[in-house]
């Protein structure tokens, strides 16, 4: 069955029930599933009408909204195939991830990403239509005849459905379980981006074991459940989280209006699922923390205490697995009263009822704080290639620093001798789209997926991630070490954003420390320290002796090989358009250590 | 969606009149003590309560006018008393001094009463869309005479400077609400008519300041300009304020003098006006819950000073000595509204704002 028969028998069976929610100038508009297939439909119909044959690529470019979905599903629908673009993507990616897939049709969110798509025209011969959703400084102002608006395309498309009323159902009736439903583009922090293909019956795979099986959210998820929808939905996670619990399990999907208002739009929405990547959890505790610190007297006496009581239920959850103890029960009951309860409301996490994080590694700490303010937090592991399907920590069975049991149904094994975790199921993936040679080297003969990541077993029954294979530093002395664990040490810190360890065949491990312009800058105001810029404040003496005090702290807790002997500050906030980060906000070590090379050289030289 | 007070799917649950649960248990709970209150108290206390109750409408009024829309107004007193002698003609006999057209209804008189007012304050707003700040607060001051003289002079309707006339009578289709017998007490009886008429005043005022014609209202007093800019049709909006304004300050006439007994016309003066800019003040302009508590703190000011009085025995309760308890009164009345603007320019519900955030930010502070 796919994404789209799923989303139709949705709005046959609960027709009037909320599939999402989109805020539209205050207020959260909602969108019943009757609504929602109208919309798919209409949009498929569409498809049909501009010529699209099974197959071919319709890419969008969107903040995720409501026609992200309808797009996705309608394309589905017309047996084509989605291609997903980041709204960070910068011209030039624009340009080769749409000529690298052949996209014929682009729905470009705005005229930022219309203007985008232009700029790289001549690259993208297949190209043949630029959907814009709004409007406004496009219509009726760019002349250019590749252009037409999303409320003209969908006319279209009822149109044609009143002529062809059955034409989708009959492409719908017709698809197979290999068709390729969607291309994903992985971020690709070492060469440029490769699309993997998902079939059909890859998604069908995923939405079982880790929707209908709980793999990602137990108990299953239903659709009393409400989440909340803002990572880019290119991405896998967030597509299993928003698109795929949707249309599987029917869970309410809320847009957050943008990145920037995550935090308000969880206070309003407070969802019962909530997945975030590691840079997200690390804000919110950042946030937090600032927040308590310049707080009122009682308040912080009261949050100091609660705090307190929240890290030892914290640890006794890491020891049990997530499982209350009386103690833990009472003490949490009583700390719930005065202190728990309002700040899980404050931060949207009132009614949590599953808490994941994932897509890249995250310190124990954070994960620690979370349970112990009672949001019951679980890291999962996965990797587009293999539709996301590997591991994940279950309720009740947590073990911190763990990805956690391998799902239901798979098999999964780490290979003796070089340490990488493999995985063979019927979610891995068709292959790179248009690259056979990469294909055959993520896979072995006999049909096991690579995954580059360097593992172990945990008590033979859950999975430790020490690193990727590729970023694992091995130092002039010939010891192994680990970047990204020491790299979260630091970030757990709400003064550290980004922390870049440095050390291949180098005489001791350095690191490149950049600040978290809010928490820093509130800190040095409480210290009336002046500062104009971000690179002025990384500057202050004070500001490095507070780093210096964070790494010492990180370094008593490593062994002295892995020490970090010097660090010198990132003269700027990393970002995606300068090429340092990937659209994931993944660090491009390779970049870096060309950008920086003179502060890497400083330390060395 | 359940539990969710922030989550607003359409605009009618986002402006709704008690947007909250807790508004909606508090409100409840508010009117439930109120209709107790006169099981609870003296009837001396009661009379003060209920005059408390007719006060803050007559706040309520002013505050509409002063604190959402800005409009400085020192003419509440020439309304109020256009509502109390409007009241009085229609309820009273013709006497052998005064006129009266002999309709003693509430349901009429009270209506009657704000009618006329608002009449009046229609008049007026013509002046106030074209005049701001200092020079509109000249001009309703200027009103505040007018009215003083030709209620002085008009003796045939007050019954002249020093005399007075009977107010209105306190009955309900030819019920004595003024008179006790087996229901209750008359003290008892009018402050659950007061409260009761309390109760819809404000309802009726905060709908309105939820409005498009409260959003115009604060507009405007925000930036008359912008909210010009934006669309606001300024003489339209300055002209609803006032006239509301005028409403309630009619019916506060028409209700309050009934519970004193009395009408003399020497009352409606500057003083009068610029107590209930005390209230508004005091209360916190530019909300109805404020105004409300500034009304109530006012009215029960004196009797708090005179139980005050005995801790401090050299201030005398006789005001033929220096110094006597009504000037402290006076003092004290300046005192607090210029400690108040310094101190605390929200008003008494400033304060309860300030509470409220403590506890709504818990455990942060912002």
């Amino acid at each position: 069955m796919t994404l789209a028969a799923r989303v139709r028998d949705r709005a046959e069976r609960m027709p009037d029930r909320v599939a999402m929610r989109e805020k539209d100038f205050g207020i959260w508009q909602e969108v019943t599933w009757a609504q929602y297939w109208e919309h798919a439909q209409d949009f498929a119909h569409a498809l049909l009408a501009l010529g699209i044959q099974p197959g071919d690529r319709v890419a969008i470019q969107s903040e995720n909204r409501r026609e992200w979905l309808y797009t996705d599903v309608g394309t589905v629908a017309a047996r084509a195939t989605t291609v997903g673009l980041y709204p960070t993507n910068p011209p030039s990616e624009v340009g080769y991830l749409l000529s690298h897939s052949g996209a014929r049709v682009l729905v470009a969110e705005d005229q930022e990403q219309v203007d985008k798509a232009l700029a790289v025209l001549d690259r993208c011969p297949g190209l043949e239509w630029i959907v814009y959703i709004e409007p406004r400084g496009i219509r009726y102002r760019y002349d250019n005849e590749r252009l037409i608006w999303w409320d003209d395309l969908i006319e279209q498309g009822r149109k044609h459905r009143g002529d062809y009323p059955e034409a989708v159902a009959e492409r719908m009736a017709a698809a197979q379980a290999d068709d390729i439903m969607t291309l994903i583009y992985t971020s690709g922090t070492t060469g440029p981006p490769k699309g993997a293909m998902l079939s059909v019956s890859n998604v069908e795979f995923a939405i079982r074991t880790v929707v209908d099986g709980g793999g990602f959210a137990s108990p299953a998820p239903n659709p009393d459940d409400v989440m909340l929808s803002y990572l880019p939905l290119c991405h896998v996670a967030e597509r299993i989280f928003t698109t795929w619990f949707n249309a599987g399990a029917g869970t309410q999907v809320n847009f957050a209006e943008s990145i920037a208002t995550v935090q308000e739009n969880l206070r309003e929405i407070q969802p019962t699922i909530l997945f975030g990547v590691p840079r997200i959890w690390e804000k919110i505790l950042a946030g937090v923390q600032i927040k308590l610190a310049s707080a009122s007297w009682l308040k912080r006496v009261n949050t100091r205490l609660w705090l307190g009581v929240a890290e030892r239920v914290g640890a006794a959850l890491v020891r049990t697995g997530g499982n209350h103890t009386l103690g833990t029960r009472l003490a949490y009951a009583i700390g719930w009263v005065f202190f728990y309860r309002a700040l899980r409301e404050r931060i949207g996490m009132r009614r949590v009822r599953f808490a994941a994080s994932g897509a890249a590694p995250i310190a124990p700490e954070v994960l620690r704080f979370f349970m112990g303010i009672g949001v019951p937090m679980h890291e999962l592991y996965g990797m587009t290639e293999n539709s996301a399907v590997a591991t994940g920590n279950r309720p009740g069975r947590v073990k911190l620093g763990t990805v956690g049991e391998p799902q239901v149904g798979i098999e999964l094994r780490i290979d003796p001798d070089t340490g990488e975790i493999q995985t063979r199921h019927d979610g891995t993936f068709v292959g790179y789209f248009r690259d056979p040679p990469a294909t055959a080297a993520a896979m072995t003969s006999d049909g096991w997926l690579k995954t580059g990541d360097i593992g172990e077993w945990v008590d033979g029954t859950h999975v430790k991630i020490t690193d990727r294979a590729k970023d694992i530093i091995i130092t002039a002395g010939g010891k192994n070490i680990a970047p990204s664990e020491i790299e979260n040490a630091l970030k757990a810190s709400p003064f550290i954003k980004e922390a870049i360890v440095i050390g291949d065949r180098r005489p001791f491990v350095s690191a490149l420390v950049g600040i978290e312009l809010d928490t820093v800058g509130e800190w040095a105001q409480r210290r009336r320290i002046a500062y104009t810029t971000y690179r002025d404040l990384s500057e202050k003496p004070d500001v490095k002796a507070l780093v210096q005090s964070i790494v010492d702290k990180v370094n008593e807790r490593l062994a002295p090989v892995e020490q970090i002997k010097k660090f010198r500050m990132l003269p700027k906030e990393l970002d995606h358009e300068d090429g340092e980060l990937t659209a994931t906000q993944k660090v491009k070590r390779s970049a870096i250590a060309k950008l920086f090379a003179d502060q890497v050289e400083e330390m060395y030289g | 969606m359940r539990g969710r007070p922030l989550l607003y799917t359409s605009y009618r649950a986002d402006m709704a009149l008690l947007n909250t649960p807790a508004k909606r248990v508090s409100l409840g709970l508010l009117v439930l003590l109120g209709l107790a209150l006169p099981f609870l108290l003296q009837d001396s206390t009661l009379n003060l309560l209920a005059m408390g109750c007719v006060a803050a409408i007559g706040a309520i009024g002013l505050g509409l006018v002063t604190g959402y829309a800005g409009q400085v107004s020192l003419g509440h007193a020439f309304f109020f008393g256009i509502g109390a002698y409007t009241s009085a003609l229609v309820s009273g006999e013709t006497g052998v001094r005064t006129m009266g057209l002999g309709v003693p209804n509430l349901l009429v008189w009270l209506p009657a009463a704000g009618l006329v007012a608002l009449l009046f304050g229609v008049l007026v707003a013509p002046l106030a869309t074209r005049l701001r700040g200092l020079y509109l607060a000249i001009v309703t001051l200027g009103l505040v005479f007018i009215g003083q003289h030709v209620f002085g002079e008009w003796g045939s309707l007050t019954g002249g400077t020093g005399v007075g006339r009977a107010p209105a009578r306190l009955e309900l289709f030819g019920y004595d609400v003024a008179a006790t017998d087996s229901m209750g007490t008359r003290e008892q009886k009018s402050f659950w008519l007061m409260f009761s008429l309390l109760i819809v005043f404000a309802l009726a005022a905060r709908n309105l300041a939820r409005s498009k014609v409260g959003r115009a209202f604060t507009a405007i007093r925000d930036r008359d300009i912008a909210a010009g800019v934006i669309g606001v049709n300024l003489s339209r909006y300055k002209t609803i304020a006032f006239a509301v304004s005028s409403f309630y300050a009619g019916c506060a006439g028409a209700l309050l003098y009934p519970l004193v007994g009395f009408i003399e016309p020497g009352t409606f003066s500057l003083l009068l006006s610029v107590q209930y800019i005390a209230m508004v003040l005091i209360g916190g302009a530019g909300t109805i819950s404020g105004a409300i508590a500034g009304a109530f703190f006012i009215t029960l000011l004196p009797s708090l000073t005179r139980g005050l009085q005995p801790l401090v025995p050299f201030i005398s309760t006789s005001p033929t000595e220096l110094p006597n308890i009504f000037q402290v009164e006076t003092i004290l009345y300046g005192v607090l509204v210029i400690g108040f603007l310094i101190f605390e320019p929200r008003g008494l519900f400033g304060i309860w704002i300030r509470v409220r955030t403590y506890w709504k930010t818990w455990p942060f502070s912002y």
